[in-house]
């Protein structure tokens, strides 16, 4: 009964006298395992993958998709002799943060991410800084089923993807609203409309908080439809434009801001909170991905049945999304293994059901596929009702993602002058 | 040494705080408001976990389920390698923590020297110091050391706030324990290990079984320490629920989270229960 | 003289032989706290000045510290930061004690009530938040309650308790945790401590209010103001709680510093370490001012 704290300074003392361990020693053994694994020799990559656990970070912010994951792709990497550790992020750029300060720290081999599900600024990121193993993903058995020569596929966000990730699936941004609750005719068609939708419907709506996915993509978007369309934003960036172009969408969302839920004081951290949100009636208005709609969301009880997906005639981002292999990657060849898998037709055709708890869109091309697997593709489109958006609606309104700097560029600004509520100067 | 909550209820004040009319009542309603106070926020975490589309404003689930226990409990499901995992490490933790903090704690408790106070300073820092300080320091030397991303280097920054709180609460129990019957057992002819075995360990085994508890439950609910240094490769329960919870499903996020808080409530009753209450002292005593 | 200089020496030897043990003892719980807690501390320094980052030629520089002088967000994640320290500290000491009184007092059925009162003890954090959030959000139990008895009619209605500015739900959560802790410390001194001076007051006249005043709290302030100051160094460091639970802006320092850290741009680790910096000793400067003061008071009391 005698130990109670007593005067803290002597503690900090010692501990600053205290030797650090092992700081300076140590930058570590400069193999690069990554790099022997040939994907041309198939044979070879199936050998070096078995008995080894695949690490794959993933954003995990949709109970669903994480389902998928483990339940579909996992027993069938078993069959590879491959364990399947999902790692679930908040954001994908905690990923690219990893692989940088593994490298940092010397780390050029047995890193711990052997596979990051990314595109866009995530991806961008990791190619400047020379983190990702390239030229592998065209090599994938796979890969012949795979339409390397749309630019949809070749170019991530404007930047060339130089075999350095293979396509996982596609994604296009779409609304949600709820037909027990909103009347369809009433529904915003454009960002025009949104704002004025807004002021009609106070504290009935919000979006994530950029950088979250969800929230950048809403954010971006309306910056499209101010600066009159993705053109000069796709193929490079000019800074001054930028800044010209987008301060009429600070303007507008700090006006806008007092009528969002909670005054705009906070947003969700993520779209998981957003749906939250919707589900229990507290907005009106949620987000989606899923080319084949919420389907999965709607068996899963995490939106109400009722839910419905809804795009503005003002356009819709539609995006890749893909796998890539940081250059310390400690099983490269179970993640290249994992990449393949993921490309199969069966699979590819299970992930584009909703019945199967995703909902994701091709990254095959139909035309490259035999007449049976097409028509197994053709039914599950045909079959998915109002959960979805029609199709040839979404291939209408589609645009193109903008490139890294700018959605960097936006981001940073919105934490700036919307978030922290800083002054423009 | 006695129990708290087993102290033979007959000091004057009891006898005139209960069953005295009025004020005993009104005790007796302050204790149960505090009580159902304590116990709510557990509510919609149960109503939750055995609901289907449990929105707003269904006060009582409409539609109940079994669905998120079934995904829970899976037994191909990510739970129960977490629990494995979390046991695992908090069991290694505790071990670790108690050979390495009782001979400290013992010293502590019972002796003078020069440079104690230093001594207990250093020793509680850990608790005093923002954990997320700690896991940030440390991350860049285990990441060069091959220690960041592997269940070694959680169970060491694990030890880092689990071995404060072990030397403290056996310090207590050393402080508390008549040791001088050991020396009285030797002087009666006993072995030295006869007289630790026989005499110190009977006096001190209640505290230090709570010692030991506490390094587990520290161990167990650890969370940042887990998710800087294990990089989500480690996969314990703390990180599973969080990533859970971000990930949507209420039901299943409520379910993971019962299974996860369910453990460490039963392990803490029945150690009381056993112990009759002694551990609480220690662990009163201690601070 | 023969013989007392055999005994002297003899003494001597006995004493450093003990003292020996005693260091013995001390030294694995020592080395373990130092290289792992100490060395990260002093990393987190280290790097906070620059160095052991990317560039092994950077000179030592106080960069990180201006950055976050001139960041708006930090003085207000500062100010967020301790008013959820101190409020969260000072709730569960004062609801404590009150319930440790409270539990003392009571015959029949303590055993089963003081079980109770710990149950929460345990129990992590991260469920602590989650279950915070189902229970105070705008459609949270708590909502959904009012709205069926007709008290409000939509989840807008019910006040904003979590993700909300002055941080409700992340107090709430905390109080909710640590209100067993301290009442816990808090009965185990009354318990140690026995009725015998209060009893005695009693013989002599004292009131009630003059007994707990002047009896029963001084006896417990040392233990619970150590229980306080542990309290308060917790609240200031947790990340997962206000990670769940709290507004998007401004964030508590824990979470900037987290955020800083896991920044794509690695520029911002020293931030990062910076901000632990300032954390870490702000702590400790609350933990010095905390018991010098619980010293004084009880130095006061005993004179």
């Amino acid at each position: 009964m005698h130990t109670r704290i007593r005067g803290a300074i002597p503690l900090l003392l010692l501990a600053l006298v205290s030797t650090a361990c092992g700081a300076a020693d140590a930058t570590g053994d400069v193999t690069r395992e990554g790099s022997s694994i040939d994907p041309g020799d198939w044979e070879d990559v199936l050998a070096a993958a078995d008995g080894t656990t695949l690490d794959l970070y993933m954003w995990g912010g949709s109970a669903e998709i994480n389902r998928f994951v483990d339940e579909v792709y996992g027993p069938r990497l078993s069959g590879f002799g491959i364990t399947l550790n999902r790692v679930p992020l908040a954001d994908t750029a905690d990923a690219v943060n990893a692989v940088l300060a593994e490298l940092e720290a010397g780390r050029t081999s047995g890193g711990a991410v052997d596979l990051i599900w990314i595109n866009g600024e995530n991806f961008a990121t990791m190619r400047q800084a020379d983190a990702l193993l390239s030229g592998w993903a065209e090599q994938l058995p796979n890969a012949a089923l795979v339409d390397w020569t749309d630019p949809a596929i070749a170019f991530d966000a404007g930047r060339p993807v130089d075999g350095a990730e293979s396509p996982w699936g596609s994604a296009q941004f779409q609304f949600v609203y709820d037909t027990a609750r909103t009347d369809p005719t009433q529904l915003p068609r454009s960002y025009a409309e949104l704002a004025d939708w807004i002021v009609d419907n106070p504290g009935r709506f919000t979006y994530p908080a950029p950088p979250a996915f969800h929230g950048t993509r809403f954010v971006k978007q309306w910056f499209y439809e101010l600066a009159g369309g993705p053109d000069p934003w796709v193929d490079g960036f000019d800074e001054d434009a930028y800044v010209q172009a987008a301060a009429p969408l600070w303007d507008l969302l700090d006006d806008l801001r007092p009528h969002l839920w909670r005054g705009g004081e906070t947003y969700p951290n993520d779209i998981a909170d957003l749906d939250r949100l919707f589900a229990n009636g507290e907005v009106d208005l949620t987000f989606t991905q899923l080319p084949a709609g919420i389907g999965a969301n709607v068996d899963a009880g995490t939106l109400p049945p009722t839910a419905r997906p809804f795009v503005f005639d003002t356009g819709a981002i539609a995006d890749h999304h893909y796998l890539a292999i940081p250059v310390n990657a400690g099983d490269p060849a179970a993640a290249m293994v994992f990449a393949d898998l993921v490309l199969e037709p069966e699979l590819q055709a299970a992930k584009l059901d909703p019945a199967n708890g995703w909902g994701d869109g091709l990254a095959i091309a139909i035309d490259r596929l035999d007449d049976g697997q097409a028509t197994t593709l053709d039914t599950i489109v045909r079959g998915l009702g109002d959960t979805a958006v029609d199709q040839d609606r979404l291939a209408e309104v589609r645009l193109p993602d903008s490139l890294g700097e700018h959605t960097q560029a936006l981001e940073h600004d919105w934490n700036r002058f919307i978030r922290q509520r800083r002054p423009r100067s | 040494m006695t129990a708290i909550d087993s102290r033979p209820t007959s000091s004057p004040a009891e006898v005139q705080g209960v069953g005295s009319g009025r004020r005993g009542s009104v005790r007796s309603v302050v204790v149960g408001t505090m009580l159902t106070l304590l116990l709510l926020p557990f509510v919609p975490l149960v109503l939750a976990s055995l609901a289907d589309g449990y929105f707003y404003p269904q006060v009582v689930p409409e539609r109940w389920s079994t669905r998120a226990w079934a995904i829970v409990l899976d037994p191909d499901g990510r739970t129960w390698a977490a629990l494995r995992d979390t046991v695992g490490i908090a069991v290694v933790v505790m071990i670790v923590s108690l050979v390495v903090a009782v001979p400290a704690g013992r010293v502590l408790g019972t002796r003078r020297f020069r440079g104690k106070r230093v001594i207990e300073l250093l020793l509680l820092s850990p608790v005093l110091v923002p954990t997320i300080a700690v896991a940030l320091g440390i991350h860049v030397v285990f990441l060069r050391l091959g220690l960041a991303g592997g269940v070694a280097g959680v169970v060491l920054v694990h030890l880092i706030p689990a071995t404060p709180y072990v030397v403290l609460l056996s310090a207590g129990v050393f402080a508390n324990a008549e040791l001088e019957l050991e020396a009285q057992a030797r002087a009666l002819g006993a072995s030295w290990w006869q007289a630790r075995r026989h005499v110190t360990l009977r006096l001190i085994a209640p505290g230090l079984a709570v010692a030991a508890l506490f390094g587990f439950l520290i161990s167990w609910g650890q969370y940042v320490l887990t998710l800087v240094i294990g990089g989500g490769r480690v996969v314990t329960l703390p990180i599973l629920l969080f990533a859970t919870a971000s990930g949507g499903d209420a039901a299943v996020t409520a379910a993971t989270a019962l299974f996860h808080g369910l453990p460490a409530i039963v392990l803490l009753v029945a150690t009381t229960r056993v112990l009759g209450g002694a551990g609480l002292a220690t662990f009163g005593g201690a601070r | 003289m023969g013989d007392r200089s055999v005994l002297h020496t003899r003494a001597r030897r006995a004493l450093r032989h003990e003292s020996v043990r005693t260091w013995a003892a001390l030294t694995p719980a020592v080395t373990l706290v130092l290289t792992l807690f100490g060395g990260a501390v002093v990393l987190a320094l280290v790097r906070s000045f620059g160095l052991l980052g990317t560039d092994p030629s950077a000179r030592p520089s106080l960069d990180a510290y201006r950055r976050l002088l001139v960041d708006p967000e930090v003085g207000r994640s500062l100010l967020l930061t301790l008013h959820v320290a101190v409020v969260s500290s000072t709730l569960a000491v004062v609801l404590g004690i009150g319930a440790a009184l409270l539990l003392r007092g009571l015959g029949r059925g303590r055993r089963l009530t003081t079980t109770l009162f710990q149950l929460n003890l345990p129990v992590p954090h991260v469920i602590g938040a989650v279950a915070i959030l189902s229970l105070l959000g705008q459609s949270g139990l708590l909502s959904r309650a009012a709205t069926r008895i007709g008290m409000i009619d939509e989840p807008a209605s019910f006040p904003a308790l979590v993700f909300d500015p002055y941080a409700i739900g992340i107090i709430v959560q905390y109080v909710w945790k640590e209100v067993p802790f301290v009442g816990i410390v808090a009965l185990a001194i009354l318990h140690s401590t026995g009725d015998d001076l209060e009893e005695a007051a009693r013989t002599l006249g004292a009131t009630s209010w003059q007994r707990l005043r002047h009896v029963t709290l001084p006896l417990l302030l040392p233990g619970v103001l150590s229980a306080a100051v542990i309290v308060f160094a917790f609240t200031f460091g947790t990340f997962e709680v206000p990670l769940l639970l709290g507004s998007s802006f401004p964030a508590v320092l824990p979470v900037l510093a987290h955020q800083r850290y896991t920044d794509v741009d690695l520029a911002s680790r020293p931030e990062a370490m910076a901000i632990s910096a300032v954390i870490t000793l702000l702590v400790l400067a609350v933990v010095v001012a905390g018991t010098t003061l619980a010293r004084r008071t009880v130095r006061q009391d005993a004179a």
